[in-house]
């Protein structure tokens, strides 16, 4: 089966800035792939030249299996968007502002009632949008993106200006959406959510890609060993120079961070042990996606 | 293609009922319909001395400028009163409505989660001017019945005389359509300026802008006696040729308005056909330039 998108050496230059470039990515069908990168890091560039809204400067794309172009018309019908800001018209009602979207796009008028059930919007459909919280407009966005039943749903931030318990809500909606076997490409500042949610990632920086895999091999990779010592770590900092496989030491109290592939870690122990170093603690160093995101795009 | 356009349609004729700056405009037209019809009622009813029984007269106007307008308040003159009131306070009201249609998109963000929906640009385009269209169509009905309304009352108080005939309500779609025509360049104009300025505001401004211009230009009629060449160049402008099919709007029904307009030489207007293909030209191109700037334009992303 074709991969849900495929994107080949993509670019997109506006003047002389590089929106995007050679931005190669698979989403495959049925998961739930993660877009990350800083604010202009070309997420929504990328997006909106998968739906055809913006004209790639170079490069090659395809969404179920349809190159960008004039047939991409018939993979979007099965393509659910939110793009960053909730979209409305104020002055139509929340089941009216789908039911716009459901007459454009040819889709059953009973999917709005659906829709809004789906998101938990029933009871306030028949008031003006103009009246809703942020909130309220996020979940407006994503009943309009599951308006048309789709096989992919790109979300563009789903859970900005939601509450925690919104945001667990929109959460659960999104793995309950990915059981059924719809694919997911979720574009996320919240790096915890895309940790929970994702089993893959991108991660953008400047238009190029700079990380992609699995969330969990690229928080494996280069993960390092924590360990803390008794007495000056000084001693056990000089020890660990000397060290061929170390590439790396932080120090931060008694505390010290190694720069070392994780199966060393039985080693490290017993050779500090010989040095007459007492080692306290010792294990593999924990690294959330916001680190590994903040060291890649070398924000910190 | 029709069957195409007809579920678009729906969406945007649903977009345009609901919306209040629609009703606002038509609200806005209406009342200053209104105002003229019931301004000219008074300087009839001061120039008859309707109001005191005969006893006071006040005469602003001359007796063809009043005999004129009595036939503008009375059947079948009133439907020709009302499509000239359409093609100029319409015209402006037209202007903000398509500005407020088109640009709105842009400021709302609607337009890429619709082209999501929609791919089809042009479609999109070509739905959203028939919209526009149907909605003018449906506030020039209403403008005419409310006239009408108008006129019985007028022709009640001034006893002014009634010759309606079938013929003038058989020319009537004929009036309307010729009305709604004179609009189209000005509407095209409008949406295309709301789509490379991105805005309602760019919109209007265009639109607005244009209408300032082609009437300036209109002044320069004055000029095309001084050679036929000089006449034929004026009358390639598009407000030459919009007098003209104004012009025969109101000859349709027993009007005549160089009555009221001094200056306006009906003999140096273009003829009827070239009128209808200037205006045609101009609504064409400036589709043209829409569509083309809608179709190559990115929608989104870092604009």
């Amino acid at each position: 089966m074709t991969p849900a998108i495929v994107t080949e050496s993509l670019s997109k230059r506006y003047a002389s800035r590089m929106a995007v470039e050679n931005l190669s990515i698979q989403v495959q069908r049925g998961e739930v792939f993660g877009l990350l990168g800083p604010n202009g890091a070309g997420k929504t560039t990328t997006i909106a030249m998968l739906l055809g809204l913006v004209a790639p400067t170079s490069g090659h794309a395809a969404l179920l299996g349809t190159p960008l172009g004039p047939q991409l018309a018939v993979a979007l019908r099965k393509v659910g968007v939110m793009i960053e800001t909730p979209a409305i018209y104020p002055y139509l009602n929340g089941a009216e502002n789908l039911l716009v979207l459901a007459r454009a796009g040819r889709i059953d008028p009973q999917r709005v009632d659906r829709v809004l059930q789906i998101v938990g919007l029933q009871e306030r459909a028949k008031e003006a949008a103009r009246t809703y919280s942020q909130g309220m407009r996020q979940r407006l966005a994503i009943a309009a993106a599951l308006l048309p039943d789709p096989e992919l749903i790109i979300l563009d931030e789903p859970t900005n200006g939601l509450d925690p318990a919104g945001m667990v809500e929109i959460r659960d909606l999104i793995r309950h959406l990915a059981a059924e076997g719809r694919t997911i490409l979720l574009c996320s500042h919240v790096l915890h959510e895309v940790e929970q949610l994702c089993q893959r990632v991108a991660i953008l920086k400047e238009g190029r890609l700079i990380a992609q895999g699995n969330v969990a091999d690229l928080l494996q990779r280069e993960q390092g060993i924590r360990l803390r010592v008794e007495g000056d770590p000084a001693a056990a900092i000089a020890l660990l120079h000397a060290l061929p496989w170390v590439t790396g030491l932080t120090q931060e109290g008694t505390v010290i961070f190694v720069d070392a592939p994780s199966q060393r870690v039985a080693e490290l122990n017993t050779y500090l042990a010989r040095n007459d170093i007492a080692v306290a603690e010792i294990g593999l160093r924990e690294r959330s996606l916001e680190t590994f995101f903040l060291e890649v795009t070398g924000d910190r | 293609m029709i069957a195409e356009l007809r579920p678009l349609i729906a969406a945007e004729w649903l977009k345009l009922r609901r919306r209040p700056m629609a009703w606002i405009v038509l609200a806005t037209f209406l009342g200053l319909l209104l105002l003229y019809l019931a301004t000219w009622a008074l300087v009839v009813a001061l120039h008859t001395g309707a109001l005191s029984g005969g006893m006071n007269r006040i005469m602003v106007l001359t007796d063809p400028q009043i005999a004129e307008l009595k036939r503008q308040l009375s059947f079948p003159g009133i439907f020709g009163a009302v499509l000239g009131q359409v093609n100029s306070t319409g015209g402006i009201c037209a202007i903000i409505l398509a500005a407020g249609f088109v640009g709105s998109e842009y400021g709302w963000g609607t337009l890429r989660l619709l082209l999501t929906r929609v791919p089809q640009r042009g479609a999109l385009l070509l739905a959203k001017l028939l919209t526009l269209l149907l909605g003018l169509l449906g506030a020039i009905v209403v403008a005419l019945v409310l006239g009408s309304f108008a006129a019985a009352l007028c022709q009640l108080i001034l006893d002014l005389p009634s010759t309606m005939h079938l013929r003038d309500l058989l020319v009537l779609p004929l009036g309307v359509a010729r009305s709604l025509f004179v609009i189209l360049p000005y509407v095209m104009l409008t949406i295309t300026s709301a789509i490379l300025g991105r805005s309602v505001l760019a919109g209007v401004g265009g639109g607005l802008m244009f209408l300032a211009l082609d009437m300036s230009a209109g002044s320069l009629n004055t000029l095309a006696g001084v050679d036929p060449r000089v006449q034929m160049l004026i009358n390639l402008l598009l407000q030459p040729n919009i007098n003209t099919l104004i012009v025969l709007n109101s000859q349709l029904f027993g009007l005549d308005q160089s009555v009221l307009i001094s200056g306006l030489d009906l003999t140096h207007l273009p003829s009827p056909l070239q009128a209808t293909l200037v205006i045609l030209v101009y609504s064409g191109f400036f589709y043209w330039t829409a569509y083309r700037l809608l179709l190559r334009r990115d929608v989104g992303g870092a604009l």
